[in-house]
């Protein structure tokens, strides 16, 4: 290398740019659609946001007040919120059935899918068509024969109904996901255990399920977002307002007739959607990474 | 089962506080027939579940459970009431008939008793009771009531709400009109003057339950039209509403942008901000301005009035009814009837409708003479709510498919869609003839 071209290197700070690349061209392929991107998504939450804090002078009067922003900041529709309903409670039940029912799909997905993908058992391939298919199902065509179920377990207008119903719906979407997850795991490695003596259940419990984790994050995070969003079954089969879930009892509490008040319902959304998104931000890593493929061969 | 709860705590206490908000309050000259009650021995042990819509106001939903407690106290009978959405109201009905299980007393919306005729109670017998002793029933609380072609009554209808013309004076004064014109032509020059001073008026095109159903129905019943025939023959298909159709497509550009959109609250919202003079809409816009101290005279240049009758006779409007009725899974049918009976009673009954302040009208005439009519001149427009004389689906028997229908919103769309100037009216109206054939087999 000549001494021209090494000094040439030395001035220059941080990667070097390619021949073809450019600010300009970063600009409009990179950072535009970025922020285009990043608009979309945060917006709907900057809106929830401002709302929660506006008093109903100005939600309701555009003309004189600009709609993107507060200008006069209240605490009214979160006071509101919190203490003239029953939301923290409703948090509580949705938070315990959301959990409840993430734990019973995971566990239930993860033998399915373990059975599907590495036991190979007759037919494992129709069963797991089977279980793909029943995702399809929608809950609208459900919950009335759902319903007779969960009235003659005893379990009408009790949060049990809905932790035992949601992984109708959760276990065949965690499964689907899992297979795919566990076909990416190197099956020399369940070989080699098995060579040195160990049985199905120490291969999953000590092998398969620790190189599964962001898997199963993925499949967690999923599961627990349906379950905290979900609405017709938590309608149909809870009645007590006391023991409603959060997307339920804020529609009933807040929306009088055609008036709803707006600011509590967006201080409730908002509320409602933290506990998701700071389940999520632990485990944003695993998450990408299962999506991306971590297993390599 | 445990009906003490920090909600019902909370209750009581409000109870109390609408009490005190209602200090005045006096039973009014009800003209009352001395009638004896039917017998209804109550069960053994009987406690009671009621689902019934969310409250319009507070008073509302604080003066239905002060009621609630004085029926326990009277009869020893604990009853629990749940609340729901509006919307959400019709998916815990379905499973409540369709299992078995669930709440014995439902308040429901007006078809749904008739889509579940074969799981109801007939409740004749406190029906004529109430009306014997109450002036008689108002005719669409009667048809509402009764099972099609029948004198049996399968429900009971506990209020309805109306949906007359709410608009500015001034506007209206500044747009060359003293008032509401009854005829058509005079409404659409209404309409466009309104436009012209910068104030126009907005009428809910939107898949909206209660608005752009009130909406629509008036123009097509104000021009002679019908989905249905008394024969249950689909009947869509006329030159009536053909006209019906053109006149809505006259009459749309005169509104604010945007109502193809609008849903129940936005016509609210819209008057409130002073965007539009003129819309169509339960008592609940005039009470937006009269619950703020800072709009007093937004609240004095509001009123109300009934839609134009176009070639109607008769108020070309329907009311969503309260309806309630008792299911057949309930092991304690006497005590439902008696407790829907003993909230009907003026103690009871009276005290709630004035609570309501003209958000629930009457379905019992005598209660016309409630203090409540007299206490606002401005929401006499909706006392006689439960005395108009169409229902959805008219002029067919009301039943299942006239609630889907409704639900589905064949109505609604056909007007729409000649609005936007999506289809002409002859292709509106076919598209809403083959939509209404799959309800009406």
């Amino acid at each position: 290398m000549s001494d021209a071209v090494r000094d040439q290197l030395s001035e220059a700070e941080g990667p070097q740019t390619m021949a073809w690349d450019s600010k300009a061209r970063r600009l409009i392929t990179i950072y535009l659609p970025l922020a285009c991107f990043l608009l979309i998504l945060l917006f709907p939450f900057y809106w929830m946001t401002i709302t929660a804090f506006k008093p109903n002078s100005e939600l309701l009067d555009y003309k004189n007040n600009n709609p993107f922003w507060v200008s006069s900041p209240t605490l009214d529709n979160i006071r509101k919120l919190l203490f003239d309903t029953q939301y923290p409670r409703w948090l509580v039940t949705t938070m315990g059935v959301a959990f409840g029912a993430t734990f019973i799909s995971l566990f239930s997905s993860v033998l399915a899918a373990y059975a599907i993908q590495r036991l190979r058992f007759k037919g494992s391939k129709w069963v797991g068509l089977g279980i793909y298919l029943a995702y399809l199902v929608p809950p609208s065509i459900l919950f009335i024969p759902l319903a007779s179920v969960v009235y003659s377990m005893g379990l009408f207008d009790s949060p049990w109904a809905l932790v035992l119903t949601y992984p109708t719906f959760l276990i065949p979407f965690c499964t689907w996901l899992l297979i795919g997850y566990f076909k990416s795991i190197p099956y020399e490695l369940e070989e080699c255990a098995l060579i040195d003596g160990a049985s199905r259940l120490q291969i999953l419990r000590r092998i398969t399920l620790p190189l599964a984790v962001p898997g199963l994050i993925s499949a967690g995070i999923f599961a627990f977002t349906l379950s905290w969003n979900e609405f017709i079954y938590a309608l149909a089969f809870i009645s007590s307002s006391e023991k409603k879930t959060v997307p339920v009892a804020i529609l009933t509490e807040l929306v009088q007739g055609d008036v709803y008040q707006w600011g509590s319902l967006m201080a409730g959304a908002l509320l409602g959607s933290l506990p998701v998104a700071i389940f999520y931000s632990f485990f944003v890593e695993y998450y990408v990474s299962s999506l991306t493929g971590a297993v390599k061969e | 089962m445990n009906i003490i709860t920090r909600r019902s705590i909370l209750g009581t206490s409000t109870a109390a506080a609408a009490s005190l908000a209602l200090p005045n309050f006096a039973r009014s000259a009800i003209p009352v027939a001395d009638v004896a009650p039917p017998k209804l021995p109550l069960e053994n042990g009987a406690t009671l579940r009621v689902l019934r819509p969310t409250k319009f106001l507070d008073p509302d939903e604080v003066i239905f459970r002060e009621n609630i407690a004085k029926f326990t106290a009277a009869t020893g009978v604990p009853v629990r009431v749940d609340f729901v959405g509006w919307e959400d109201l019709r998916p815990q009905v379905a499973v409540a008939a369709n299992t078995g299980a669930g709440p014995d007393v439902v308040v429901a919306w007006p078809d749904d008793p008739h889509i579940y005729a074969d799981r109801v109670v007939e409740v004749s017998d406190i029906a004529e009771y109430l009306g014997k002793k109450y002036g008689g029933w108002y005719s669409l609380a009667e048809r509402y009531g009764k099972k099609w072609g029948t004198n049996n009554w399968i429900s009971i209808p506990m209020g309805g709400s109306g949906g007359p013309i709410v608009y500015r004076k001034s506007w209206v004064k500044e747009a060359g009109f003293d008032a509401i014109p009854t005829d058509h032509a005079n409404f659409l020059k209404l309409c466009q003057n309104l436009k012209k001073i910068g104030h126009p008026s907005g009428f809910a095109l939107g898949n909206a339950v209660g608005d752009a159903n009130s909406y629509c129905h008036w123009l097509l019943w104000s021009h002679g039209g019908k989905l249905v025939d008394e024969d249950n023959k689909v009947a869509i298909n006329s030159k009536e509403t053909i006209e019906a159709l053109k006149y809505a497509k006259e009459l749309y550009p005169n509104f604010i942008d945007g109502t193809l959109g609008w849903q129940d609250p936005s016509n609210n919202k819209a008057f409130f901000a002073e965007q539009i003079a003129m819309t169509q809409n339960g008592v609940s816009v005039y009470f937006a301005f009269k619950n703020d101290p800072t709009k007093a005279a937004q609240t004095a240049d509001t009123d109300h009035a009934p839609m134009p009758l176009g070639v109607s006779k008769t108020r070309p409007e329907t009311a969503l009814i309260l309806n309630a009725m008792v299911f057949k899974h309930s092991k304690y049918p006497n005590a439902s009837k008696e407790f829907i009976r003993f909230m009907m009673e003026q103690d009871q009954y009276e005290k709630w409708l004035t609570g309501c302040i003209g958000y629930w009208a009457q379905p019992l005439k005598a209660y016309a003479q409630s203090a409540v009519w007299t206490s606002d001149p401005k929401i006499a427009a909706y006392r006689d709510t439960c005395g108009m004389e169409y229902w959805n689906g008219y002029k067919g028997p009301i039943s299942q498919a006239s609630g889907a229908a409704t639900a589905d919103y064949v109505n609604v769309q056909m007007f729409a869609a000649v609005s936007s100037g999506q289809a002409t009216p002859e292709e509106a109206v076919k598209e809403a003839e083959r939509r209404a054939k799959r309800f009406y087999r």
